[in-house]
């Protein structure tokens, strides 16, 4: 009976100590996920909360703002960065918007370009307007600010730019008998051809990336001006020849062994990371990622990325991501906000110098283009100028339509291609993929 | 008169306590269960951008016949019903019959060890079965090794071998589960039934459907039911372990339905269409299974 009534009393406990760190505790299945960052944007004073997502990039260029302002402007000054996946940052938002409160949206949100469109569109009212904040928007690149500028208004203070590099590894290419200089300014057809001799003399694939998210058609699309949308922003997949020809190349890559696809993210890093791939081409926030490969310092270079063969406009110069710090409407304390952008994202040449050896984030911002930091030779580069040639690239990247609806078609577009390459027909089911698309915009 | 004066009787203090005690939970329920689903309800003759909902009347119930991603997601989701549920339910049955076994020694920790993966988070063990599953994955790794495979099988990334690992999954997390009801079901079989059997010369086969499986029936319908609603709803395992892929050929109706509302331009009208059908079908299929599986003639 005593053994009964300790063990009784032994699980009581247990539940009721656990119960009471509910509210940190996680939630199991998907209905929760709330946990541990309920807290929402500061209650005024001097303190700002952030949600942002990259431990590798864009989180220590937050806190490195922060450092800054607290430094020259306030000391009294207090930054929290809550790691929340771009992922979240936007369910949260979305539901948060759904709800009509926005009682536990952060002050400042970092959030993809390509998705702002979309949340600015269906949910304007959970965004500040920064037209007359008092930060300088002219001394942002014009097509990065597009991204953040509704009917005139900006919301967004630009961060990084997505502008395209190719990374490849060095040894590895010469094993296959090959420099970096072969692979610039190439076509696809040339970039085929020697990842077949690559793959046949070393076994490595040449490049890797999600199948269920297409990110390589994107930015060949974006590399010749084009995209899966027309002017107005509706979805034009049937009859697009680029793409026709994007979905060819990529068939190819695939088939011949080149391309290794991957079902998640974490799959995509660690193919480049257990050196199952000579190299990967990415917006250029991939890089701080391969710098944390330590033990590979000396052996990357990057260079540009291959172009279309067949599309006329066709350039070795894309984008792909690439971010803005917007201001929710729910920040008490707007003006330090609007202050804390001003001085730091835009305004502080050493902000950007001093992120840029940590992170790599290029900015956006003009006069940060012009510091000595840009112009110095990287190491982990084999001592290229990565740094003002990315600048570079990104001064030659063409602009292409967009949408709010950005995602969905290029999901949709992804299963179309995944149906493609397991033998149906292209014609029909890009046909009945334009159909799909233009469901979701009903 | 008397009586009266002094307040209710004693049947009528009964029920007030009847009342009092029911309250509580009722008011819970309401306010917790049904109050949302009627606003769900609503919701779903609603369409909107944004925030800004009008109704459309039937419109969005008229739009899930036409969208192919949610027709398929429906034939995902009675695929892994039709193949999964009769697998687990079967195994669990036959493990159950096997650690009721009297003469089993160490039949509690048999016992524990079907019963840990129920203890298991769903999102973790999804996404320890998507590890297991990688290219580079133990799964693979083991393969190649042995020589049965010369390189690794995009096992996540091909259709039909998604949706077998799906089932795997499903089945080393939820046998145990219904296991352990069919134990319970099992120990409340007289011993002496079975003795009588074998006197009358009854095999161990002919013992299991001619009297297990009758004894066991209400406990076989309500696993039935648990089963046919938990893969109707399911959801952790189509989000962590294939994320629908590829080309939706895992994705589950829930799965769907909440890409509509969070991932996607955020259609909750539509969502919330969607999820009342998933419920319908819920209900429909629980009351045929328990007409089915009624006794009283």
């Amino acid at each position: 009976m005593k053994k009964k009534l300790f063990s009784v009393l032994l699980a009581g406990t247990m539940v009721l100590s656990l119960a009471a760190c509910g509210s940190g505790g996680s939630d199991e299945g998907g209905s929760g996920g709330d946990s541990g960052s309920d807290e929402g944007g500061s209650s005024g004073g001097d303190k700002l909360v952030v949600w942002t997502w990259d431990p590798a990039f864009n989180i220590p260029a937050i806190e490195e703002a922060g450092k800054i302002y607290k430094d020259t402007v306030n000391d009294k000054f207090e930054l929290e960065v809550v790691e929340t996946l771009s992922d979240d940052c936007e369910t949260k938002l979305q539901t948060c918007a759904e709800s009509g409160d926005f009682g536990t949206m952060p002050d400042i949100v970092l959030m993809q370009d390509n998705s702002y469109q979309k949340f600015v569109s269906f949910y304007p009212e959970a965004f500040s307007d920064l037209t007359d904040s008092g930060i300088d928007f002219s001394q942002f690149a014009e097509g990065k600010l597009s991204y953040s500028t509704v009917d005139g208004k900006n919301y967004g203070v630009p961060f990084d730019n997505g502008a395209v590099v190719s990374c490849y590894r060095t040894d590895i290419l010469k094993e296959a008998g090959y420099t970096i200089a072969d692979i610039t300014d190439i076509d696809w057809d040339k970039f085929i051809e020697i990842g077949k001799v690559v793959k046949e003399k070393t076994g490595k694939y040449m490049l890797s990336g999600q199948a269920n998210s297409q990110d390589i058609v994107m930015m060949m699309l974006q590399s010749a001006g084009a995209s899966l949308f027309n002017e107005d922003g509706t979805p034009n997949l049937v009859g697009n020849d680029p793409l026709n020809e994007c979905i060819d190349i990529y068939q190819k890559m695939v088939k011949e062994g080149i391309f290794y696809e991957v079902n998640e993210w974490d799959e995509y890093v660690s193919s480049i990371t257990n050196e199952q791939c000579a190299g990967t081409i990415n917006g250029n926030w991939i890089m701080a990622t391969i710098m944390g490969m330590e033990d590979t310092a000396g052996m990357w270079e990057i260079t540009n990325m291959p172009k279309l063969v067949k599309t006329a406009d066709a350039t070795n110069y894309s984008n792909n991501g690439g971010s803005s710090w917007y201001v929710t409407s729910n920040c008490k304390n707007t003006e330090l906000a609007f202050d804390f952008l001003a001085k730091t994202f835009a305004g502080s040449e050493d902000l950007y110098s001093n992120i840029l050896p940590t992170t790599g984030a290029i900015g956006t911002w003009g006069p940060a283009g012009e510091s000595e930091a840009y112009q110095a030779p990287q190491a982990f580069w084999n001592d290229q100028p990565i740094y003002s040639t990315i600048v570079e690239y990104a001064e030659k990247t063409p602009t292409n339509n967009t949408s709010a609806y950005y995602y969905d078609v290029r999901e949709v577009i992804s299963t179309a291609i995944q149906d493609i390459m397991t033998g149906g027909n292209a014609d029909d089911i890009l046909e009945q993929a334009q159909a799909d698309a233009e469901f979701y915009y009903q | 008169m008397e009586q009266k004066k002094k307040g209710m009787t004693l049947i009528a203090k009964q029920k007030a306590a009847g009342w009092a005690f029911l309250t509580p939970a009722t008011l819970m329920i309401a306010v917790m269960s049904f109050y949302p689903m009627i606003r769900a309800f609503i919701l779903s003759l609603q369409t909107g951008k944004g925030t800004n909902y009008r109704f459309t009347g039937f419109s969005n119930y008229a739009r899930m016949f036409q969208d192919r991603v949610f027709i398929r997601s429906v034939g995902n989701t009675f695929f892994y019903l039709a193949i999964q549920v009769p697998i687990m339910l079967v195994l669990a049955i036959l493990l159950a019959q096997l650690l009721n076994n009297k003469d089993l020694r160490f039949k509690g920790l048999f016992r524990t060890c079907v019963f840990l993966p129920c203890a298991t988070s769903l999102v973790s063990y999804a996404i320890i079965f998507r590890f297991l599953f990688a290219q580079d994955g133990l799964v693979n790794n083991a393969l190649v090794k042995l020589g049965i495979l010369s390189q690794g099988y995009n096992f996540l990334g091909t259709a039909w071998s998604a949706k077998m690992v799906i089932i795997i999954a499903l089945v080393w997390r939820w046998t145990g589960y219904n296991m352990v009801f069919y134990l319970a079901g099992l120990q409340n079989i007289e011993y002496s039934v079975y003795e009588a059997a074998k006197i009358d010369g009854a095999n161990g086969w002919k013992t299991f459907w001619g009297i297990t499986v009758p004894l066991l029936k209400p406990t076989i319908i309500m696993t039935f039911i648990m089963s046919i609603n938990g893969t109707l709803q399911l959801f952790d395992e189509s989000v962590n372990l294939t994320n629908g892929g590829p080309a939706n050929s895992t994705i589950t109706m829930s799965h769907y339905i909440y890409n509509t509302c969070f991932l996607r331009a955020p259609n909750f009208g539509y969502g919330s269409a969607m999820a009342f059908f998933v419920f319908i079908i819920v209900a429909v299929l629980a009351f045929i299974n328990l007409k089915v599986g009624d006794t009283r003639d």
